[in-house]
């Protein structure tokens, strides 16, 4: 089957106790690990598996590598040959490289990012457990978010130049990964510049965005709630913590998501998102956004552009 | 403006002669942001994003937190170069802004800085 879904995200932060107060108090994750290098590993409540999300004391923000699980260890020895005829050299990293993980794929993406793919993480289970479930457990606290859901990565793209890496990323995510395209915004005459994508491999409008930029970097990582109810209880989180909120609860007019973006101590954006969006399926025609509609597309009330969202990233 | 008696000092931006009052116990970003005022770009607030970079040119500040080494090196820290939501002020402060956000100082925006 291939990659089923993101895995986990790992982080530089400048201060690590600010970084876990900042996970565990308004995310509502939970520390389950640090190892011998200072990094520090969490959940959320609704993930199984041991991590999503890794801190590394770093003197500056921003992403290490992002993760994606796929569903056989054999999957690995044939992404590795795919990814390799593309023309992009792979490590494969031997279980134990991280901490209660099976061995990695890693390689770069055509713009640069980290990418780690794997099969086995340590199985920990849910907070309620899978015996007569209850919907929710009573020790939620902050957002109570349920899991990391995707992350939007920062591409380089200069039309002068001609370099444009979400194209090509994109192009590498179908043929190689075998994701599948849900909606883009194109610009220039005829829309010829492909600008930013999202992507699935989930029934979820988007496993993993692409946007241009002027060098590559990490926009946002995600987590997903249940409603705009959870959405508003989030932005009430975030002023009781003094957490930065970068905008304020929104509805985006692209993938529909329900959304509030804030930062990390570190400046690292995260996003708790609510809502389907609609059901992503490979034979769903692609939306597609206009440089006149972008605006809306990013935030569908205002149609205003902010740029501390559209220019600031780690 | 609501009463806020707390004791504060000047903080004047060159590129747009504008100037703000800030409290010490906040950062000089804090300072511009909770009057709504306009003049340092505006990012994560939290030291990683670079773009409220700023080159303090008189007077002293005390730290608040990290600030990024990927947008201020160890070498320009001791020229005067921060960012602006890391530092408080002691004294008066004098600041050029060389953030990213450059643009917003070209031609027409200071009219429209107070607005």
């Amino acid at each position: 089957m291939g990659i089923m879904r993101i895995g986990h995200a790992s982080l530089r932060v400048m201060d690590m106790a600010a970084a876990l107060k900042h996970y565990e108090k308004v995310l509502g994750m939970k520390k389950t690990m640090e190892d011998k290098h200072g990094n520090v590993y969490l959940k959320c409540w609704d993930e199984w598996d041991k991590f999503s999300v890794i801190l590394t004391p770093s003197d500056q923000a921003g992403l290490n590598h992002v993760a994606y699980k796929v569903e056989k260890d054999s999957d690995l020895d044939e992404l590795k040959k795919k990814v390799e005829a593309y023309g992009i050299k792979t490590a494969m990293l031997e279980e134990g490289t991280l901490p209660s993980m099976g061995r990695m794929l890693q390689f770069n993406l055509p713009s640069g990012h980290e990418m780690r793919l794997y099969a086995m993480k340590e199985y920990v289970g849910t907070e309620v457990g899978i015996d007569n479930p209850d919907p929710w457990p009573d020790n939620i606290t902050g957002a109570g978010a349920h899991w990391l859901d995707h992350c939007l990565l920062m591409c380089e793209l200069n039309p002068e130049t001609g370099i444009n890496k979400v194209a090509e990323n994109t192009k590498f995510m179908t043929d190689v990964l075998d994701f599948f395209l849900t909606e883009q915004v194109v610009v220039g005459p005829n829309g010829a510049i492909q600008a930013a994508t999202w992507m699935a491999r989930t029934t979820t409008p988007h496993d993993i965005a692409f946007v241009g930029g002027p060098r590559m970097g990490l926009h946002h990582i995600a987590f997903f709630l249940d409603s705009w109810n959870d959405i508003l209880k989030s932005a009430d989180v975030m002023a009781k913590t003094k957490t930065r909120i970068d905008v304020a609860p929104t509805r985006h007019g692209i993938t529909r998501g329900e959304t509030i973006y804030f930062f990390d101590p570190s400046g690292n954006r995260n996003e708790t998102f609510a809502g389907l969006g609609y059901l992503a399926q490979r034979d769903r025609p692609v939306t597609t956004w206009d440089e006149s509609h972008l605006g809306s597309g990013i935030f569908y009330h205002t149609g205003d552009l902010v740029p501390s969202f559209t220019e600031v990233y780690t | 403006m609501f009463l806020d008696t707390r004791p504060k000092v000047p903080v004047h931006v060159t590129q747009t002669d504008e100037t703000f009052p800030c409290a010490h116990d906040e950062s000089l970003l804090q300072g511009m942001l909770r009057l709504g005022r306009k003049g340092i770009p505006v990012g994560c607030v939290n030291g990683g994003c670079g773009v409220c970079k700023v080159h303090i040119l008189e007077g002293q500040t005390h730290p608040l937190g990290p600030v990024s080494r990927a947008h201020v090196s160890a070498e320009e820290e001791t020229q005067g170069f921060t960012l602006a939501c890391r530092v408080a002020p002691v004294t008066a402060i004098r600041l050029e802004v060389t953030g990213k956000f450059e643009k917003p100082f070209r031609k027409g925006f200071a009219a429209t800085a107070n607005a």
